[in-house]
């Protein structure tokens, strides 16, 4: 009992002072935050990754994880939200991550919950390749109603039908799943959860996108940023976390205020991006203000356009001053001015973008319209999109997306008017945020993400179509025919790092 | 030494221009778009009226054209050249992309045309930390336009917005008893290069209901009614830019008192 209090009142006060920084990618078993370790989080916390180091940064003092929902395995099947959302991985999880636990638990970690953790409950438990899309993709089940319900249970009439055309895992047929039995699995990457505040932030009161004034918080009355997960479907984190509670932690009982108030506390109070580079050093060194300290400190929901410009962290790195040259190596010196040339090229390289649905329809820019990145990645500091970011990049819908045969693939019919750029009948592995708007129009769009912590998180887009940052840029000059010189290409990878 | 030739060919349209100044011009047609790259939406859409054969530059609307779609491009002749895009410019101008006729899509290089470099200007709203400046009363009946492409609900962007965020400034500062929300369809058939067009009736609603509910999203609390007209006429308000039919698919909210 003594020992319990000693513990509880010496661990904030030693964390408050410490900085905590793990080395080496893999060091079990720091890296990895199982449900329940009682560990303190600290006020700044470093973990390095592939392309150097990334910080953590929570405001409001060291936090005492011990007992705290976000931490504590409330959940029937062992996990906690940490499973999902670990630091080492900006709050997400990698696919690197994932295949760790598999070979340091033999697939026993929660992680692996048949629920979702799996392809599929049916599937053999114990075998790996039954859960090949979250170790070898980075994928987690999502299971949503069919016909389509809202986060409060009221029916979604939708505009299209939908048949399953294929489904290797089994997740969308037989007796329990798939739209005959009322649901269907599609396969997407946890996002991460830190930097919140640029998430929730709005800077604009209409969806250009939908065209329409943004909707509200029904409880507070707070206009909703649209921002908060791949299709939109709920709105708030407090909604966002009582599905999850059900989805993904099979919890029994509801969560109760004081645990959403901590875990909201919590999430809102943390910062995560990449702090040091392999190639380059210090992000935040020669005027350059890369890391998280940024974040934390400026104000969110910006528009890069009319105010300070999207990536001006590393404007710094523009003109490099041969005295401050000398003091890095000849490496160092080419990463940083890499990586400036790299915002430039984000922000200037303009391409013609057709076909994407929330970017050449409904919303009135013209199929095709000439743009960057930027069009879209346009918040300050963040790279997300300040009004509500439903893009339909092609990701998960043919002709456009790759094949993934390990992925099931849906025929969507629209009932009404065809789509305006797939037409009536069109094939999708995932349709987004139809899933919660019903209409056809929808299918495809998911909603834009951060870029920060990105080194920390692979592989990416919704589905992990995109393996690494290579295979980002690869995807958009395969999808949009841009023409990115080999150096430019290298020059976003590296900014993308640095992120 | 393209450019020059291009446009000493175009000099004598350009003549013809100067006298048409200000005319109205109605027609559908496949958009072409130019690809011209002044930066980030510097692009150009032209289109050809099929009964005259002239080439405009219509890529001054507010809702561009899609070129899978047909256009129904309504405007009026401006003082502009075809300097930007290589065709006299239609000013204002709209252009309502027809869903449901297909074209073939056709890009022209930009043959030494420099389009329009983007810059934010007229219809615009400011970020939502902006504080509006409260509307002076005395407040009384009042009502605010919405403007729509053809048979479309879909509110604009940089157009409706800014309209609607008129409307909420000043309902927020008058605090009316109700609103009626109106939603107007122009039914009656009208032949447009050769095409037979009118709007659905039921857009009247689906405006009407699209701006009934982000005015309630708005301004929690506020009473609506909506309302719907088809056969919609023409009005003199200047948000529809002097352009008739644009006037005519329109939605007004009138505040009660």
């Amino acid at each position: 009992m003594v020992r319990g209090l000693l513990r509880r009142a010496i661990l904030p006060l030693a964390a408050l002072a410490a900085a905590i920084s793990v080395g080496a990618h893999g060091d079990a078993p720091d890296r990895w935050w199982s449900p329940g370790d009682g560990r303190v989080f600290p006020e700044r916390l470093d973990y390095s990754n592939g392309d150097g180091t990334l910080r953590l940064l929570l405001t409001g003092g060291a936090l005492d994880t011990k007992g705290h929902p976000f931490f504590e395995p409330i959940g029937a099947n062992g996990r906690a939200c940490v499973t999902c959302h670990q630091p080492a991985d900006s709050m997400s999880l990698s696919a690197d991550t994932a295949r760790e636990r598999w070979q340091a638990t033999g697939g026993k970690d929660p992680l692996f919950a048949a629920s979702d953790g799996s392809n599929c409950p049916v599937l053999p438990q114990d075998e790996r390749a039954s859960h090949s899309l979250l170790l070898d993709r980075g994928l987690i089940r999502i299971q949503r109603p069919w016909p389509i319900k809202e986060w409060n249970g009221k029916p979604v009439t939708p505009d299209f039908a939908i048949e399953v055309m294929r489904d290797p895992n089994g997740c969308n047929s037989g007796p329990k799943y798939g739209p005959a039995a009322g649901n269907i699995s599609v396969y997407r990457r946890p996002r991460p959860i830190a930097n919140m505040k640029y998430l929730l932030a709005v800077g604009f009161p209409y969806d250009p996108k939908q065209g329409y004034a943004l909707p509200r918080d029904p409880e507070t009355g707070t206009i909703l940023s649209g921002n908060l997960m791949a299709d939109g479907r709920m709105g708030t984190l407090k909604q966002q976390m009582n599905e999850a509670r059900d989805a993904h932690l099979q919890m029994l009982d509801k969560l109760s205020d004081p645990q959403i108030e901590r875990i909201e506390t919590f999430i809102r109070s943390l910062y995560a991006a990449q702090q040091i580079s392999t190639k380059g050093g210090d992000l935040d060194a020669m005027g350059a203000k890369g890391g998280p300290a940024k974040l934390r400190d400026s104000e969110p929901g910006a528009l890069g356009s009319i105010g300070e410009p999207v990536w001006s962290e590393y404007h710094a790195w523009d003109k490099i001053s041969p005295q401050d040259a000398k003091t890095l190596t000849p490496q160092q010196l080419a990463f940083r001015q890499s990586v400036a040339r790299g915002v430039h090229v984000f922000r200037d390289k303009t391409f013609l973008i057709t076909d994407s649905a929330g970017i050449n329809s409904r919303v009135g820019f013209g199929n095709p319209v000439r743009n960057s990145c930027v069009f879209c990645h346009n918040m300050t500091q963040m790279g997300n999109d300040v009004a509500p970011g439903q893009v339909d990049l092609g990701t998960t819908t043919l002709p456009f997306a790759d094949p993934m045969p390990d992925l099931p693939l849906f025929r969507i019919t629209c009932l009404k008017v065809p789509h305006p750029h797939y037409g009536r009948v069109f094939y999708t592995m995932d349709p987004g945020f139809a899933l919660t708007t019903g209409r056809c129009a929808d299918a495809g769009k998911i909603t834009l993400q951060s870029l920060r912590g990105l080194s920390a998180r692979a592989p990416y887009f919704s589905n992990g179509l995109a393996k690494d940052l290579r295979g980002v840029v690869n995807y958009y000059e395969r999808r949009y025919n841009i023409g990115y010189t080999e150096q430019e290409k290298q020059d976003l990878v590296n900014l993308m790092s640095v992120l | 030494m393209k450019r020059i030739a291009a446009l000493t060919m175009l000099a004598a349209p350009l003549t013809a221009q100067a006298q048409d100044t200000g005319n109205l011009v109605r027609f559908v047609s496949c958009p072409t778009y130019r690809d011209a790259d002044s930066g980030r939406k510097s692009g150009c859409w032209l289109a050809d009226d099929p009964v005259t054969g002239r080439r405009w530059d219509v890529s001054l609307s507010p809702y561009k054209p899609d070129w899978n779609f047909a256009i129904l491009v309504e405007g009026r002749v401006g003082a502009a050249g075809p300097e930007a895009c290589g065709a006299p410019v239609l000013s204002p101008v709209r252009t309502s992309r027809l869903l449901d006729r297909p074209c073939t899509r056709h890009m022209l290089p930009a043959e030494g045309f420099p389009g329009r470099r983007y810059k934010l200007s007229g219809r615009y709203i400011d970020p939502i930390s902006v504080a509006r400046a409260v509307p002076q009363g005395p407040y009384n009946e009042r009502t605010f336009p919405v403007y729509f492409e053809f048979d479309n609900d879909f509110l604009i962007y940089q157009y409706d917005d800014y309209l609607l965020d008129k409307a909420d400034t000043w309902l927020k500062a008058a605090k009316p008893k109700k609103v009626v929300v109106t939603g107007y369809a122009a039914t009656l058939p009208e032949t447009v290069s050769g095409l037979r067009l009118a709007e659905r009736p039921e857009v009247a609603r689906e405006r009407a209901e699209m701006v009934g509910e982000s005015l309630r999203r708005l301004i929690p609390g506020l009473a609506v009614d909506i309302r719907t007209r088809t056969a919609a006429q023409p009005t003199d308000d200047p948000e529809a830019d002097g352009i008739p039919g644009q006037s005519q698919r329109r939605v007004e909210i009138r505040a009660l008192f």
